[in-house]
């Protein structure tokens, strides 16, 4: 029994898969405060670690054709340890959401509307992400298409604004912090954006039969590593030693544009730019927890859940965090062990269960 | 087929709700309006321009007491603002801006003083300069900047000046061509670029100095002066920073050094005596570089490259300037000119024992391994630093004459 009907092209999962991921790289802190001026290089290290966790969710896919992740575990590890493992994963997309909620409250509350309660801004974020996902989750992903051209129009246009307040010697001298850092730079990158592309397992069977799901989240993340090394170069060069202290390079660099006197002040197109890119994540991750519920509960119909998922989500983002010191904190030291433990460690763990299974089987015939 | 696919979800989530009657789902659909209504409009932090006072330029001041600020906010009167001052034909109209001041412990607590004394709530998005006494740069500047670094409202992209006097002074200047003081301030500093004798320092500049710890940052400085009764400002010298603290000044001349060997100057004039009267050059393009060069004993030199390019602008000596013989002399004066500011920059700045030119930045973007034995001595090292210079002067044209219109001029 199928509890989705729609369906999605390939093109649509690249750019979905993109967008999906600038959201977070637009807000690059994380990683600038971690390898400061030799960021840019995370960007493409943290593609390929990204790549290897991509090729374990592919060789999965692509030995349970049109199956979802949940699905998968159930046909893996039986119904009682495959609902366990369900129910983990679960747990993951709905922290994410939550996370990933509280960030663009974060955001609104930080550096637009100070006085205004969170939980008033992250309610009608909710709201919106829920109506998504109730008008089905095709829809917005055939969306990407327009949202990741405005996006990217939105980095190449800021980016080219800022040419003239850019200063090379900035990115020198190249590579000279300690080697840990690096390796952390890119785990990060490779976990906390990149390796959440496991969120898009549960869309992959909408692609159809015999689609190459693998091939098309890579691309998407290839893509998306891309624009992130744009991001962060452009913030290197335009900030300095800045970028490693402010909370929000992109949005300080984008301030920074003036062109003639005239053209300034295009943190509006940031801001906007950023909301979206969040609402598409999170639709796309409540998504992920509205079915991957529904299947455990063996409910016929995923639309009855949304609200209630989204509501869980609204509660569970507004108690996330006490601050954002504690926020930083949490990103800078177990976060990337926490996604991993999700984005690394159970998916391997289905994929050696199947390849025994296919030993035993072998040799029993 | 498209418009199926769109279709189709919108008619399932119909089917759902069929069991509800419909005035509950008409009564469901009002209240979601109505909700949506009330918060779209981001009423809770609403902020109308009638309730806020624009900041155009902040001072700060030290205040009566010890350890006192006095901050100095000037604001748009936006009634008084007219198209032009050349059409208010009256002088005797109001002026197009407010200065207000309060004193207290902190920047930050000064300026949640402002509460008490006027109706409006200050917004500083449109801040444009910021000016600190030298009294409070000598104390401790780094308060300040912070919380105008850390505001959410503030840019980076505002003026740092420092006065000489009373920084509040300079916002009360008497003004002429403009409206307001602050807009006269900041575009006197964006003039800048075409004599480059002043460092023009953003808020971001002087972070990023700071931060890189062995940059001393700098600061230009404003002065008041009076000319026929009336207070006016100018632009002159440079303020040097060291850990927070201004420890110096660099005058004129050494002001332009700074900018030659930073590669900062792109526009100026220079003056060259001959024996025979002045000569002005004016230089149109300029870049200059500097580049650490490694000794085989472990020891730097910094090698400074500066390539000036300009015309002869004005000629009082009489002599026909556009031989080549004379035009390569006037080179070889620009370029000892040129020289001569880079040398008494590096000299003062020696004495100071303040890197306002970023050597040790150089150094440890180009030997980043040497550059962490050297830098925690670096203050002395820098002293003792030696320095080459490549100076080229190119003197493209003669201007609109070939031969001086006075004297010896049509032979």
């Amino acid at each position: 029994m199928k509890l989705e009907k729609g369906s999605i092209s390939e093109r649509a999962l690249i750019f979905s898969v993109f967008c999906f991921m600038q959201g977070t790289m637009l807000r690059s802190a994380f990683i600038v405060a971690v390898t400061k001026n030799d960021s840019w290089a995370m960007a493409f290290t943290g593609l390929l670690g990204s790549l290897l966790l991509t090729a374990i969710y592919a060789a999965l896919l692509r030995r349970f054709q049109e199956k979802n992740l949940f699905e998968i575990n159930e046909l893996v590890f039986g119904p009682v340890l495959g609902k366990v493992f369900s129910v983990l994963y679960l747990f993951f997309f709905l922290s994410l959401a939550a996370l990933n909620t509280h960030d663009i409250g974060d955001f609104v509350v930080g550096y637009m509307m100070q006085e205004t309660p969170l939980a008033a801004i992250i309610l009608l974020f909710v709201l919106i992400c829920v109506y998504a996902v109730r008008k089905g989750i095709s829809n917005i992903v055939r969306l990407s298409t327009v949202l990741c051209l405005i996006a990217m129009a939105a980095v190449v246009i800021n980016t080219v604004l800022m040419l003239n307040s850019m200063q090379p010697g900035f990115l020198k001298p190249f590579f000279q912090l300690p080697f840990g850092k690096y390796v952390q730079g890119t785990v990060t990158v490779a976990a906390l954006p990149m390796g959440e592309v496991l969120t898009f397992t549960m869309i992959t069977p909408m692609l159809g039969k015999n689609k190459k799901a693998g091939k098309m989240m890579a691309y998407g993340l290839i893509l998306a590593a891309v624009f992130l090394g744009i991001v962060l170069l452009r913030d290197i060069l335009v900030l300095g030693p800045m970028a490693g202290v402010l909370r929000l390079p992109s949005y300080e660099s984008v301030r920074y544009v003036n062109l003639a006197g005239i053209l300034t002040r295009m943190e509006s197109l940031y801001g906007v730019v950023l909301i979206s890119l969040y609402v598409f994540k999170v639709s796309i991750l409540l998504y992920a927890c509205v079915l991957g519920l529904a299947q455990l509960l063996n409910f016929k119909s995923y639309q009855p859940l949304t609200l209630i998922c989204g509501a869980f989500v609204f509660f569970y983002s507004l108690v996330v965090y006490k601050s954002v010191m504690e926020h930083a904190d949490w990103g800078a030291t177990v976060a990337a062990i926490f996604s991993l433990t999700f984005e690394l460690l159970l998916p391997s763990a289905s994929l050696v269960a199947v390849s025994i299974k296919k030993a035993i089987r072998l040799r029993e015939t | 087929m498209k418009k199926n696919a769109l279709k189709a979800p919108a008619s399932k989530s119909k089917k759902e709700f069929r069991g509800v009657p419909k005035p509950v789902r008409r009564a469901a659909a009002a209240l979601l309006c109505t909700l949506m209504i009330l918060s779209l409009c981001s009423c809770w932090s609403r902020r109308e321009l009638n309730t806020l006072a624009i900041v155009l330029a902040t001072a700060v001041d030290e205040g009566k007491e010890s350890g006192e600020l006095k901050v100095t906010a000037q604001i748009v009167s936006p009634g008084e603002i007219k198209s032009g001052p050349s059409s208010s034909g009256s002088k005797a109209s109001q002026k197009a801006y407010a200065n207000i001041d309060n004193t207290d412990e902190s920047v930050i607590s000064a300026l949640g003083g402002f509460t008490h004394i006027t109706n409006r709530s200050m917004y500083f998005s449109h801040n444009r300069v910021l000016i600190f006494s030298r009294e409070v740069a000598q104390k401790d500047i780094l308060e300040g900047l912070d919380a105008f670094t850390r505001n959410f409202e503030t840019r980076m992209n505002v003026y740092l000046l420092i006065s000489k006097d009373k920084a509040a002074d300079i916002l009360n200047e008497e003004i002429e061509l403009e409206q307001m003081p602050a807009n006269h301030i900041a575009e006197m500093v964006e003039a800048q670029r075409s004599n480059s004798e002043t460092a023009i320092v953003t808020l971001l500049d002087f972070d990023i100095a700071s931060l890189s710890g062995s940059t001393a940052p700098v600061a230009p400085m404003i002065e008041m002066y009076e000319v026929n009764g009336k207070k006016k400002s100018r632009l002159e010298g440079t303020a040097v920073f060291k850990q927070g603290k201004m420890i110096g000044e660099l005058n004129v001349p050494q002001t332009r050094g700074l900018m030659w060997a930073t590669g900062k100057a792109k526009k100026a004039t220079i003056t060259i005596d001959t024996k025979d009267g002045k000569i002005d050059l004016l230089i149109i393009h300029a870049k200059g570089s500097m580049k650490p060069d490694k000794a085989e004993d472990g020891t730097f030199r910094m090698k400074l490259k500066v390539y000036a390019e300009g015309n002869i602008e004005s000629n009082e000596t009489g002599k026909d300037m556009s031989s080549v013989e004379n035009a390569e002399m006037l080179k070889k004066q620009a370029e000892d000119y040129i020289r001569a500011d880079i040398e008494s920059a590096l000299k003062h700045a020696k004495t100071l024992s303040a890197d306002v030119f970023g050597f040790g930045e150089a150094i440890h973007r180009d030997y980043p391994k040497d550059w962490e034995k050297i830098k925690e001595s670096w203050d002395s090292k820098f002293r003792g630093l030696m320095t080459e210079m490549e100076i080229d002067v190119k003197i493209a044209s003669s201007g609109g004459l070939g031969k001086p219109v006075v004297q010896g001029g049509a032979e």
